[in-house]
């Protein structure tokens, strides 16, 4: 996994304002930086990542521009040399650290430089300004020309600029060294290529596209989620359940292992999903061997003509170092010409997996056994959603299509991600797929049928099959864990899904606002959990526990209070810094917007009957703790 | 091979067992670590078996053993009487005396060959076993040194990429709290005859105290074959171990001087000039051959984590120097936030917690002017109702217990009374605050990435498979003529009515494209 640049893989750009790019590196196409220039994209296919690279300029008679792998001694010269002789001022800082330096440029001003802390303009480019401006000495011409040329990939630009306004002279080094900062970002034609793993695409997300669309949802955040919720590789099938098996019918798992399942609301378009996927090894489909193996491998001389006719094989192992199981290989074999589709080069209207031209996996096999469950029991996502459809998009950037899995096969999402909307989870007969019989057809009916009416109904037998098993698992509940990321109250959320947890298992809730938390939390305080033992609300008389689990509530106790141990809420933000010899400080700047929290707690199974709590009575110093709904003395409230 | 039993940390089973670690909660900081233990026969004097004693009740083993997780366990009537005095006082002393003798088996006194008696569920008292997982676990393990604490790992591990199937190196192992954690995170199940590499942890510790104690720690939390410890001391002996590579993926480093381990984490021996320059000696081994103990097809991942900034500069230069990339530096400010009901105002319940004093305007003024209404109606019986002297043994109203919020004795008084409706617990406003004391410092977290080297001939040979100058389209961010040139074309394209696919390039995400 993020071995080397894959064909057609997502990747970020990092650029030297130190902004990311998200695309998708299509064989045979030009890559471009906006004004920083552009390259062939096949000059980073099969190439490592994170290395910084530097435009080169065209050497006729090529028609594109090069690149240079920039060693780390270059980049970091400058800082190192200003440390090892401490009275010379830094140069280019090469790292950029995030600082939020990339100010908008006002039309027809193609540079500015900016002073970061006054936010006043230095120098600019801008023809009126430099007019009026008498000390300045280079020309519009000049810097046009010194553009066109832009030999040493601008740094002469940079150097001239800096000359020929002498009011720079008059400033200190220390904000001297800020002004080249800003510069040397602005002008410095480095890039660097990061691969689009769930940080990166979170990174990416929050600080240039869109944080509301992923409730601004921080990698702290993110961490903890995964982390409080416990979630993890949660181990194989026992019985292979891929094999064919020819009555339909499941096998039962292993009793003494639990099969991690867990439970996920998400409205973070998949960016939740695909965290927990990528902490259970789900999310990255593996890469044959021969790919990892990389452009030393063997070619005939036809296929070195084009593009290589190998497209990434997946497989659903989870590990990088397990070579390809056999089992899961797809049937297309490596060198068949039609993996490579023609249409590549004339729709690139959509980004797409390799195998999205493919048919699905063993058609023929599958007709003779419709009913057959196609979801692994172990290491499994069920994802809850308030629309028919689940929005899972952000999903595709890990080559995986929520509207079509049946189109990979091989991802490993496809076995292990289930959807069902809370219609479905709740009222299951009312929805029409899982309240009508299956399909049923005589073989000689079968047979009369034209191939498309075949295809319709074997399609519609394998949904059934498949609604039936994801609504009845779900409904069946024993999940290992909850983790939630919901613009929907936590309370409602909670009170459908903790009976269907484990007992013992975790459950992490995120609100962009505190307050949804606060009024959960408030649902299991001490005064309320005390309460409910010394009396339980009438109508629970005599119900069992099973059915104290289900209720639904009333305004004194939205949640039965016994249910969940341990409720508590945290947050948590890092801090970037700046570390230069002789400067170093965290940064001045950086993003605001939702803080954001987290709710962990535990299901726990209450005894039967009543259970009163002991323990040493509490002084009246501890009033203030007393009205906490934290305070826990659990035994002893 | 071993077959390997699977660490209740990854998989607990539906059930309590005895012999595996479980968690004991008492309270939300009272979390104790239990070895359950089946046994029969009285232990340590109970005919219980082994018993945990807590404020909140005594607990026999066999109460808890084969329950669901999270199960809510009753107190039981022990018989602490006929136990040694001593013993007693020991159990008392300690909060809770997890009377579970240490897993080695000895200790345990079994004397009496009896089966283990009834046990009979005590009137009160209660507490819940939860399955063991790193967050309990770091709550609730043995200090032997500073700990890296879930705000902190949870951040790292996702930064370093630490997933499932992957390669951690991490130094030192000191209390364990990371290598729960890390563990968990590459675990992709254990090794097996086929020999495919899975996750594992490569943890080093020079302490050997503490080295024994991961050692024994490691197989009762049966995490043998996730979790390899080597004693060591890395800064001047690095990451081999029996001579091979850990084929690392990402590194972790919580030591004193993360620069002195660095140079070992490099992929090729670091030059005499290099480690000069970071003024660090030559390394021991100058003339066997190097191996690396990075994974080398991969960016390998770092995160040091230092308390002071002397070091984070020293750690800083050092990575510089030795070519690592996206160097970052970060803290992490973590709160628990505490919430809790408000409650101000003359008419709250007089429970412990409320604030009797006015809730708002209105309500003080409404209480002044009957204080007013009062003082006056009380004077107008008397005769010199203008005297301000009163009898000091008149039974009447005083204003203090308005000033000083006994408010029972003026909710009498006025005849008040609570609405019935209103229950205590949803009484007063829903606020929060942070935890009474906060971490403000754990320490700094520097973050790099070491790409894997690539040579010209690599170079050379991806550019023969990968040839250039036949670029078809353009993606990626356009400026503003290119883009201008695009519309026109797809405009034009559209006109002519499907054309051979759109002219939009294909990956173009950046930001003036929000149709995600
Ligand atoms: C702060 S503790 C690590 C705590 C650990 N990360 C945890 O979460 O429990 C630092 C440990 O590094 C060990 N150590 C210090 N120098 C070392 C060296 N040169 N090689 C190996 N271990 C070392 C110390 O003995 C100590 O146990």
């Amino acid at each position: 996994m993020h071995s080397l640049v894959e064909p057609n893989a997502w990747i970020a750009l990092k650029l030297p304002s130190g902004n990311t790019r998200i695309l998708q590196i299509i064989p045979n196409t030009t890559v471009s930086l906006g004004k920083y220039g552009s390259f062939p994209s096949n000059l980073i296919i099969h190439r490592p990542y994170h290395l910084t690279y530097e435009l080169q300029d065209k050497k006729p008679p090529e028609t594109f521009n090069r690149l240079r792998i920039v060693p780390a001694a270059e980049l970091y010269s400058d800082i190192l040399s200003s440390s090892d002789s401490s009275n010379s001022p830094d140069e280019a800082t090469p790292a950029p650290d995030g600082d939020d330096a990339d100010i908008p440029l006002p039309t027809g001003v193609e540079y500015t430089l900016v002073d970061p802390e006054s936010g006043a303009v230095v120098a600019t480019t801008d023809r009126a300004e430099l007019n009026a401006e008498a000390r300045q000495t280079l020309t519009m011409e000049e810097i046009e020309e010194l553009k066109k040329d832009a030999t040493d990939a601008g740094k002469d630009l940079i150097a001239k600029l800096m000359l020929s306004h002498t009011a720079i002279d008059q400033k200190t080094e220390y904000s001297l060294a800020k002004y080249k900062l800003l510069k040397t970002r602005k002008y410095i034609r480095r890039f660097s290529v990061l691969p689009l793993d769930v940080a990166q695409l979170d990174y990416w997300l929050l600080e240039d596209k869109d944080p509301a669309k992923i409730l601004d949802m921080r990698e702290e955040m993110v961490a903890l989620l995964g982390c409080w919720a416990n979630v993890h590789f949660g181990g194989e099938d026992h019985c292979d359940s891929e094999s064919p098996n020819e009555e339909g019918i499941e096998s039962v798992p292993n009793p003494k292992q639990t099969p991690g399942r867990w439970l996920v609301v998400d409205d973070t378009g998949g960016l939740l999903v695909a965290a927990m996927a990528e902490r259970m090894g789900i999310l990255y489909p593996v890469k044959s061997k021969h790919l990892l193996e990389g452009p030393q491998r063997p070619r005939s001389p036809k296929a070195r003509r084009r593009e290589p006719p190998v497209q990434p094989i997946m497989t659903t192992t989870t590990d990088s170092h397990v070579p390809t199981h056999p089992a899961h290989q797809p049937i297309v074999a490596e060198d068949n010409p039609d993996v490579e589709p023609e249409s590549q080069e004339n729709d690139l209207s959509k980004p797409r997996s390799p195998q999205a031209s493919r048919k699905p996996l063993g058609e023929a096999k599958q007709r003779s056994n419709d009913l057959q469950i196609p979801y692994a029991h172990a290491n499994t996502l069920t994802v809850i959603h308030p629309n028919s459809q689940p929005n899972l998009s952000f999903l595709r950037y890990y080559d995986f299509d929520i509207t079509n899995p049946t189109h990979t096969p091989t991802h490993p999402l496809t076995r292990h991600l289930m959807t069902l909307s809370w219609l479905q989870l709740l009222e299951p007969q009312l929805d029409s797929t899982y309240s009508s019989e299956a399909p049923n057809a005589t073989p000689e009916e079968l047979r009369s049928w034209k191939a498309n009416r075949r295809g319709t109904y074997h399609r519609k037998r394998r949904r059934w099959a498949r609604t039936h098993h994801v609504i009845d698992s779900a409904r069946g509940g024993g999940f290992s864990g909850l983790v939630v990321s919901s613009t929907m109250d936590p309370i409602s959320v909670m009170r459908h899904c903790v009976p269907l947890l484990a007992g013992g298992a975790p459950i992490a809730i995120y609100s962009q606002a505190i307050e949804p938390l606060t009024a959960l939390a408030d649902c299991y305080s001490i005064a309320r959990r005390g309460a409910w033992v010394a009396s339980p609300p009438g109508e629970l008389a005599g119900c069992s526990l099973e059915e104290q689990e289900h209720w639904a509530g009333n305004d004194e106790f939205p949640l039965n209070p016994a249910l969940v141990l341990g409720a508590s809420i945290q947050t948590s933000r890092v801090r970037r810094w700046q570390v230069l010899p002789g400067r170093t400080h965290p940064l001045m700047t950086s993003k605001g917007g939702a803080e954001g929290y987290v709710f962990t707690g535990w299901r726990v199974k209450p005894a039967e009957g009543k259970v009163e709590a002991r323990g040493k009575k509490r002084s009246k110093k501890r009033k203030v703790e007393e009205g906490q709904t934290q305070g826990q003395g659990e035994g002893g409230k | 091979m071993e077959t390997y039993k699977v660490s209740p940390f990854l998989d607990p089973g539906s059930l309590t067992t005895p012999d595996t670690l479980s968690i004991v909660h008492l309270s939300r900081d009272n979390i104790q670590p239990v070895y359950l233990q089946d046994t029969t026969g009285a232990v340590n004097g109970y005919a219980e078996g082994a018993v945990i004693n807590t404020r909140f009740g005594s607990f026999p083993h066999s109460t808890l053993i084969n329950k669901p997780w999270g199960s809510q366990i009753r107190a039981s009537i022990v018989d602490t009487g006929s136990r040694g005095r001593k013993r007693k006082l020991e159990a008392i002393a300690a909060d809770i005396a997890a009377e579970d003798t240490p897993d080695d088996g000895t200790g345990e006194d079994a004397s009496s060959a009896g089966p283990t008696k009834d046990v009979k569920t005590a009137a009160s008292g209660f507490i819940h076993i939860l399955p063991p997982t790193p967050e309990v676990w770091t709550t609730s393990l043995p200090h032997r040194t500073q700990v890296v604490y879930t705000p902190d790992y949870s951040y790292i591990l996702h930064r370093i990429r630490a997933r499932p199937g992957m390669h951690i190196i991490e130094a030192g192992a000191g209390s364990g709290s990371f290598t729960h954690a890390s563990a968990r995170a590459v675990y992709n199940g254990y090794p097996t005859n086929g020999g495919e590499k899975k996750g594992k942890v490569w943890s080093f510790e020079f302490n050997e105290d503490r080295y024994k104690k991961m050692q024994e720690e490691i197989k009762s939390h049966l995490l043998e074959g996730l979790v390899q410890i080597t004693h060591r001391d890395v800064y001047n002996d690095g990451f081999l171990v029996d001579g091979e590579s850990p084929e690392a993926d990402c590194v972790f480093l919580d030591l004193p001087a993360p620069w002195r381990a660095l140079p070992h984490l490099s992929r090729r021996r670091p030059t005499p000039s290099q480690l000069a320059s970071a003024g660090l000696e030559p390394l021991n081994g100058e003339e066997s051959e190097w191996k690396s103990p990075l994974r080398s097809d991969r960016s390998v991942y770092i995160c040091t984590f230092s308390p002071c900034i002397e070091q984070v500069t020293k750690t800083i230069d050092t990575m510089r120097r030795l070519g690592w990339m996206e160097i970052e530096m970060v803290e992490v400010a973590h709160r628990r936030i505490n919430v809790m009901r408000e409650r101000i105002g003359y008419n709250m319940p007089t429970e412990r917690g409320a604030n009797q004093s006015a809730g708002n305007v209105e309500e003080a003024v409404a209480r002044l002017k009957e204080v007013e209404r009062r003082f006056k109606e009380f004077n107008k019986g008397r005769p010199g109702a203008t005297d301000a002297n009163m009898d000091e043994d008149e039974e009447m109203l005083d204003e203090g217990d308005l000033v000083n919020g006994n408010a029972s004795r003026v909710r009498e008084a006025e005849g008040l009374e609570d609405t019935p409706s209103t229950k205590p617990w949803m009484v007063g406003r829903l606020i929060h605050r942070t935890e009474a004391e906060i971490k403000t410092h754990t320490s700094y977290l520097v973050f790099a990435i070491l790409p894997q080297e690539w040579s010209e001939e690599q170079e050379a040979a991806a550019y023969e498979t990968w040839p250039c100058g036949k670029e078809s389209k353009v993606i990626g961010s356009l400026n503003k003529e290119a883009r201008k040139q695009e519309k026109r074309e797809m405009l034009e394209g559209k006109k002519r009515k499907k054309g051979p696919g759109g002219n939009k390039a294909d990956g173009n995400h950046d930001s003036d494209q929000k149709n995600i």
